[in-house]
């Protein structure tokens, strides 16, 4: 279970984003529904401690991961949790199947990744290099490389963003099929996907924008 | 990790492999400078002869000491055999042997002497010359031409090879000299009479080839030099002032003529290591420019990495990994192929009475890879630590 309190987030610049405090059930699947700029990554940075809030608390099973130390939120970063970037963040020059290696460097085990490709639908293109992929292929590996862990918490940010609405809900049904347990937290645009969500927050109102001189 | 690493690199490979040739040629030249320059000097040094004194006919005191101590060049002509009866009815000399240089097996030069001139130089097999058309061969020849005692080398005439065949005189192999890595390796070594005996028996049967080559002790009763060693300071001072005062005669002190040949060697090795140290300022630059090239790549894969979770000191491990990978590769290449090129110019440099061992690695050669891996894993190293100090990611608890 994953609980906000008191979050805010205050950027250099002045910016700062408020939220409402917010639960998330351990294996349900959340959407996350709002504008854009509207601080929807900013929640997910936070959640997955490459952003520290300026302020507020997040308890993951009780236990205030923000007061953890860099290493101790890199060390669950990869072994529990599976974050699908915007952008994928993946290794264009290597091949599908070295970008879920990656996390090997930090000793989690990739042996599932066959079968993971497989179910995927991807399992052929693992001697691909990504930058050959299209953008829904890409989107594919990104996923595998979260759910390799088999995280507690996987957090998707549009996932489908670049997808039509077809290939997006077909990417969408395979990554919710595939969670085995896990809490997901998945950012969209797109309210058509909305009912396919245990749970449908609307950003817009839990984040409350501000800026200061 | 290793695994990952060198997949990792594959993907920088055009750039690895020009980091890598540039570390292999500047460590590849300073490492062929320096064990050649070294080597040359010690063969120099090496020839340093047992003789004080070598009397040639007149001409470059140069020449004549490369030629009965390397066996090099051409001999200056000749001089009368009977000077060797002149020097030790003088009761001055321990020692005078003949030398006399002219004909060749293959590319080894075939030297007229007498056991004398191989007294400190063991036999592997066999035994000494004694009559004539019999010889002593250096290790290299034996090895290169696959000769045993008892076989029989056909000689030819002049130095260079290719000359007309002494074929109707083979000389027959009585021993084989123990290696010593010296001109010594390279040579035949027979009595002086053999030479003569050949040149006798071609005058009777054929027209003489127009001589092309200069004087050559061909004659019966001429070598091309005198080995001398004399009893005494006093001794050697007499005879070779007496020598010297003879037109016609060139009296060395050998030592004193290698001196100063090293002494030239010493400034073409001043010249050669200058260059080195400019062709490792260019590596310098070049592994620079890559790294600074590399700089973009890295930051965006060091936050792509950082995102997944992994820990900037595994993230430092991986390209410090890959730096030491293939910095290793490279000098371990250049001490590989700087041998090789050892190995290939051997020959050539043979020719100039040095023999170049390509299995020899001086001790100052690992103190240069290890300078030129310092060098050239540096700019690469120091960017990877700046870089580890700017955490992109920055979810910890503030300090
Ligand atoms: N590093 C930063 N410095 C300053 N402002 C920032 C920074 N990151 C985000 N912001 C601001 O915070 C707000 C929320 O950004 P965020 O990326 O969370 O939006 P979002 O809901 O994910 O939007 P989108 O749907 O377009 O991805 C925006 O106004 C953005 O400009
Ligand atoms: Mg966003």
């Amino acid at each position: 279970m994953i609980q906000t309190k008191g979050l805010s987030m205050r950027f250099a610049d002045g910016t700062a984003i408020h939220y409402q405090d917010l639960t998330f059930e351990q294996g349900r699947s959340y959407a996350l529904l709002g504008a854009s700029g509207c601080g929807k990554t900013t929640l997910l940075n936070m959640i997955a401690g490459v952003l520290r809030p300026s302020e507020g608390e997040i308890l993951i099973d009780g236990e205030n991961v923000v007061d953890w130390p860099q290493r101790r939120r890199d060390h669950f970063r990869i072994h529990e949790i599976g974050y699908i970037f915007q952008d994928f963040k993946l290794l264009e020059e290597m091949t599908v199947r070295d970008n879920i290696d990656i996390v090997r460097l930090e000793g989690v085990d990739t042996r599932g990744a066959d079968a993971l490709l497989e179910r995927l639908g991807i399992q052929r293109l693992k001697k691909r290099r990504v930058r050959s992929l299209s953008g829904g292929e890409k989107q594919r590996v990104a996923i595998a490389r979260a759910l390799i862990k088999a995280p507690r918490i996987v957090l998707a940010d549009e996932p489908t963003g670049n997808l039509n609405f077809e290939v997006g809900s077909a990417v969408m049904d395979q990554l919710l099929e595939n969670l085995n347990g896990g809490t997901l937290i998945a950012v969209t645009h797109d309210d058509r996907l909305a009912p396919r969500f245990d749970c449908v927050l609307d950003m817009n109102q839990i984040a409350r924008g501000e800026v200061s001189a | 990790m290793i695994r990952f690493a060198l997949k990792h690199m594959a993907t920088r490979r055009a750039r690895i492999a020009l980091t890598a040739l540039s570390i292999v040629v500047s460590a590849g030249v300073a490492l062929l400078a320096y064990n050649v320059s070294t080597q040359v000097s010690e063969g120099i040094i090496g020839g340093a002869s047992r003789y004080d004194l070598i009397i040639g006919p007149a001409g470059s005191s140069t020449q004549l000491a490369m030629n009965t101590l390397f066996f090099t060049d051409q001999p200056l002509g000749t001089i009368p055999y009977t000077l060797v009866d002149d020097l030790m009815e003088t009761g001055m000399v321990n020692e005078a042997v003949p030398f006399s240089m002219g004909d060749s097996y293959n590319d080894s030069p075939v030297v007229g002497t007498t056991p004398a001139l191989l007294t400190d130089k063991p036999l592997k097999e066999g035994e000494m010359f004694a009559e004539s058309m019999e010889a002593v061969i250096g290790c290299e020849v034996a090895s290169n031409y696959g000769l045993k005692v008892g076989d029989s080398l056909i000689t030819s005439h002049g130095l260079s090879g290719g000359g007309a065949e002494h074929a109707a005189s083979p000389l027959t192999v009585t021993g084989i000299l123990a290696r010593t890595n010296s001109a010594f390796d390279r040579a035949v070594f027979t009595p002086c009479a053999t030479i003569w005996v050949l040149h006798s028996h071609e005058e009777e049967d054929e027209e003489h080839e127009e001589e092309d080559e200069g004087a050559h002790a061909h004659e019966e009763g001429e070598i091309c030099a005198v080995l001398v060693r004399c009893k005494s300071v006093g001794d050697y001072t007499a005879l070779s002032n007496h020598y010297k005062s003879d037109a016609n005669l060139l009296a060395i002190n050998p030592n004193t003529v290698l001196r100063e040949v090293l002494e030239n060697v010493d400034l073409s090795r001043t010249i050669v290591y200058a260059l080195c140290a400019v062709v490792l300022v260019m590596n310098l630059l070049v592994i620079s420019v890559i790294a600074a090239l590399n700089l973009y790549d890295q930051r965006r894969e060091i936050a792509l990495m950082r995102l997944i979770g992994v820990s900037m000191g595994r993230i430092n491990q991986l390209y410090l990994l890959q730096n030491a990978i293939i910095g290793l590769a490279a000098v371990g290449l250049s001490l590989l192929s700087a041998h090789l090129i050892l190995w290939v110019v051997r020959g050539f440099v043979a020719g100039m009475g040095i023999s170049l061992n390509a299995l020899h690695v001086y001790g100052l050669e690992w103190a240069i890879l290890a300078v030129v891996f310092a060098v050239s894993t540096l700019p690469t190293m120091l960017m990877t630590m700046s870089m580890s100090r700017h955490d992109p990611v920055e979810g910890g608890k503030r300090k």
